[in-house]
């Protein structure tokens, strides 16, 4: 087994004297016991999986089990990490979150370069009705103006000479009728 | 050989060595020299910058305008794709221009950057965006235009996150290479499309070969390429959030060279673009809508490089809106003069903030016409300028406009929209001069406001006279290629001055309305459509992350599992089953010798009817 390092683990012992036990511990990845397990259904596996978990036993509360494949994975608050006191002084700091936390299960989503779920100003459905709204109102408008163009006045060509009779293939024999492209 | 001849494209070749020169001293090992920025790069754009004035010169003086062929890069029997270099009027007006813009930001930015550590890299961002700029703008093929293209992109993306340890930054230098890939898309249609039925990538073939096709699809690639990379309604957060870069940024790329890029690319390619009606007119009607939602953003922003960034996305509409009409040069003239009003613009800006200790709120500032005179000056001729002053440089291309597009036949809505985003224009330019120079200052009296360093003054100085008599000169030299409207009513002539000056007096009597208050309690909704831009960014930068995502996730993971093994695999075969097995077994009632019986009866009863 590579990787493998001797821990130091020290027992403090009920007739208070230390008693160091030496403990061989793989240092590469999670232990089994640490990786998540099948959906808790008696209370005492509801307590081992929020002490896997770092949860306290009131707040731990499991995906439903309706076979999408959760297993005992808590469930935390969907909000961001915009959301977190930026002020406060986690010990990652980029992330905003302390070492040991409970990951949510959509943690890349919630990073601070992804969605963004802090409380805005006005209520959601107000600013879906307004953008849309206004989004709406300005096509339909558009559609209006190509129905109802907008241009100066114009009359049609005027040519000297009768409109140019003979030229527009008018017959040489008849004579062109009078064309008064003017008014005094 | 005609000397023009020869003097023209050499001219241009000399410049992109001028330019490739302080790039290429940086690949070797040893730490750069200190004075690195100042003495090679802004003395290469100096020097690049009076190179570019022979070639112009010639064309103002001639006419002269050059193709120029090189290396032949890829050539199969029917498709040949080389080093192929445009320098006509576009080009050689464009070039100079961006060379004298960039110059003036170089050399504001040893001013703005010199506490910055990384001061060579940052100059040596700029000039391979400056190179890449440069060529996409003398690209004569559509691959040499994309590499410029790209290449513009990516220093975007590296010099918006500059200061990068800023997650904010980090978000908008995404923000800004996701957006621009999307209106690639559009543009990799349009090349494909291209090299299957034209059958190159040369603009001159395409031109003479596009006639008889029917060009709607290509031509809708083209424009969404526009709108990524130009800003316009749906493709346009980045613009505003591009703002977390360093000011120099700010003024080079996201107003005056980069952002233009989309509308040149459509100026290039309107022999395409003149004859497809549906094309036209979605130009015009997204130009419009473009240009007066963000001058609709722009009039209650708190952060003066926000109100400038979307002052530069409602001029980059009202550009859209030109080629909307099949105006490519008086585009074209707009974007030579909005790039010197628009860096004057960020550049004093720069020196405000600075001055004020990295403040950027208007609201704490006010009375630096008192502390920085010359600065706010210039920050009333640039916003004058922007407005269409008569005479000075924004003038001549958006009176020009404004005229084209009421005397043209065209969507109503779109003129009506055009002419409000006007005199929006005026009113957010007052809000920004009123806040910023005007009254007294809402700040504490700070450590030395001064304007005594000449490469803040020059810079500024300089892109002050370029807004002052770009516009008349370019005017001058260049020859229209459609015939003006030569008579219009005196209302439609005036029309673009009345619109402004409405403006202004709204946007005056407002201001003094500041002091005073007539409701009790007021009416926040038309104020936060336009604070929040608008909803646009929370509901798009929401919604589309989050389901794509989620969706994402839950079908790799959960969904293709839960449908092939439980809805209609394995156990999907159980659970079918199930029931029929029940309810057999359910029926079966253990009456085993009737069930014998009766099969060996059924048995001899068939046998028999089988042997006789």
């Amino acid at each position: 087994m590579s990787g493998a390092s001797l821990k130091l683990g020290c027992v403090h012992v009920h007739y208070c004297f230390q008693k160091c036990i030496f403990i061989a511990v793989s240092a590469s990845g999670a232990t089994k016991d640490s990786l998540p397990g099948a959906y808790p259904k008696t209370p005492e596996e509801r307590a081992a999986a929020a002490k896997k978990y770092n949860l306290r036993v009131e707040d731990y509360e499991p995906y439903p089990d309706n076979g999408e494949g959760f297993g005992d994975y808590p469930k935390l608050q969907d909000r961001s990490q915009h959301e977190r006191d930026p002020w406060y002084k986690w010990d990652h700091p980029d992330l905003r979150r302390n070492w040991g936390e409970p990951m949510h299960w959509n943690f890349d989503m919630y990073l601070r370069t992804r969605v963004d779920t802090s409380p805005s100003p006005v209520p959601w459905s107000t600013m879906w009705k307004q953008l849309f709204g206004f989004v709406g109102f300005m096509l339909f408008m558009f559609y209006m103006g190509e129905k109802f163009p907008s241009y100066q006045p114009i009359a049609p060509k005027q040519y000297p000479y009768n409109n140019l009779y003979l030229e527009k293939g008018g017959d040489p024999a008849k004579a062109p009728e009078e064309v008064k492209n003017y008014e005094i | 050989m005609h000397s023009t001849a020869l003097f023209l494209p050499s001219c241009m070749m000399i410049i992109f060595l001028i330019l490739l020169y302080p790039v290429l001293t940086t690949f070797n090992p040893n730490p750069l020299h200190p004075d690195w920025a100042l003495t090679k790069t802004k003395t290469a754009i100096k020097l690049a910058f009076f190179t570019s004035l022979i070639p112009l010169f010639l064309l103002f003086d001639q006419g002269a305008e050059a193709i120029v062929t090189t290396w032949s890069w890829t050539n199969t029997m029917t498709f040949d794709i080389s080093i192929n270099f445009k320098f006509d009027s576009y080009s050689c007006i464009f070039t100079p221009v961006a060379l004298y813009v960039t110059w003036s930001i170089l050399e504001f930015a040893s001013w703005y950057m010199h506490s910055d550590p990384q001061m060579n890299r940052f100059f040596k961002y700029l000039l391979i965006f400056l190179i890449a700029m440069i060529i996409l703008v003398t690209a004569n093929n559509m691959f040499q235009l994309f590499i410029g293209w790209e290449g513009v992109g990516i220093m975007s993306f590296l010099l918006i996150g500059w200061w990068y340890g800023r997650t904010d930054a980090n978000t908008a230098a995404l923000q800004a290479v996701l957006y621009n890939r999307i209106g690639d898309i559009g543009l990799i249609l349009m090349m494909t499309w291209t090299a299957t039925h034209l059958n190159s990538w040369d603009l001159q073939q395409m031109f003479i070969l596009s006639n008889n096709y029917d060009l709607t699809l290509p031509l809708l690639g083209l424009i969404l390429a526009a709108t990524g990379k130009s800003a316009q309604f749906s493709l346009h957060p980045w613009l505003p959030s591009a703002m977390e870069g360093p000011t120099p940024v700010s003024a080079l790329l996201h107003s005056s060279t980069m952002v233009v890029a989309g509308i040149f690319l459509l100026i290039r390619l309107n022999p395409m673009l003149e004859n497809n009606k549906i094309a036209l007119t979605t130009c015009l009607c997204l130009g419009a809508l473009t240009t007066l939602f963000t001058a609709i953003c722009a009039l209650t922003q708190n952060d003066i490089k926000k109100i400038v960034a979307f002052s530069t996305s409602s001029q980059l509409g009202l550009m859209m809106v030109t080629i909307g009409l099949n105006q490519p040069q008086l585009a074209f003239l707009h974007i030579c003069t909005h790039a010197f009003f628009k860096a004057m613009l960020f550049l004093c800006s720069g020196s405000i903030i600075h001055s004020l200790n990295d403040e950027q709120d208007i609201r704490k500032m006010g009375g630096m016409h008192h502390l920085t005179p010359f600065t706010s000056s210039c920050l009333t001729i640039g916003s004058l300028a922007l407005t269409g002053t008569p005479f000075l440089a924004g003038f001549f291309s958006k009176d020009a406009i404004i005229e084209a597009l009421n005397t043209s036949y065209l969507n109503a809505w779109a003129l009506t929209l055009t002419l409000i985003a006007t005199s929006f224009t005026a009113a957010y330019s007052l809000r920004i001069v009123f806040f910023v120079s005007m009254n007294h200052p809402r700040f504490n009296p700070l450590p030395p406001i001064n304007e005594n360093n000449p490469s803040v003054i020059n810079p500024i100085k300089r892109l002050a006279l370029g807004s002052i008599i770009a516009g008349f000169i370019i005017t001058l030299n260049i020859l229209p290629l459609n015939t003006p409207p030569m008579t219009m009513p005196t209302t439609l002539k005036l029309a673009a001055l009345i619109v402004t000056i409405l403006g202004l007096f709204t946007a005056l009597e407002l201001a003094s309305l500041s002091s005073k208050q007539f409701k009790q309690t007021p009416n926040p909704n038309p104020h936060h459509f336009s604070n929040m831009l608008g909803f646009f960014p929370h509901i798009m930068h929401r919604l589309t992350p989050q389901a794509n995502l989620t969706l994402g996730q839950a079908i790799a993971t959960q969904t293709i599992d839960q449908a092939w093994l439980e809805k209609s695999g394995p156990k999907a075969i159980y659970s079918l089953s199930l029931r029929p097995i029940t309810t057999t077994s359910n029926i079966q009632q253990g009456m085993i010798k009737t069930y014998l019986s009766l099969f060996f009866l059924t048995t001899l009863i068939t046998l028999t009817i089988l042997m006789f």
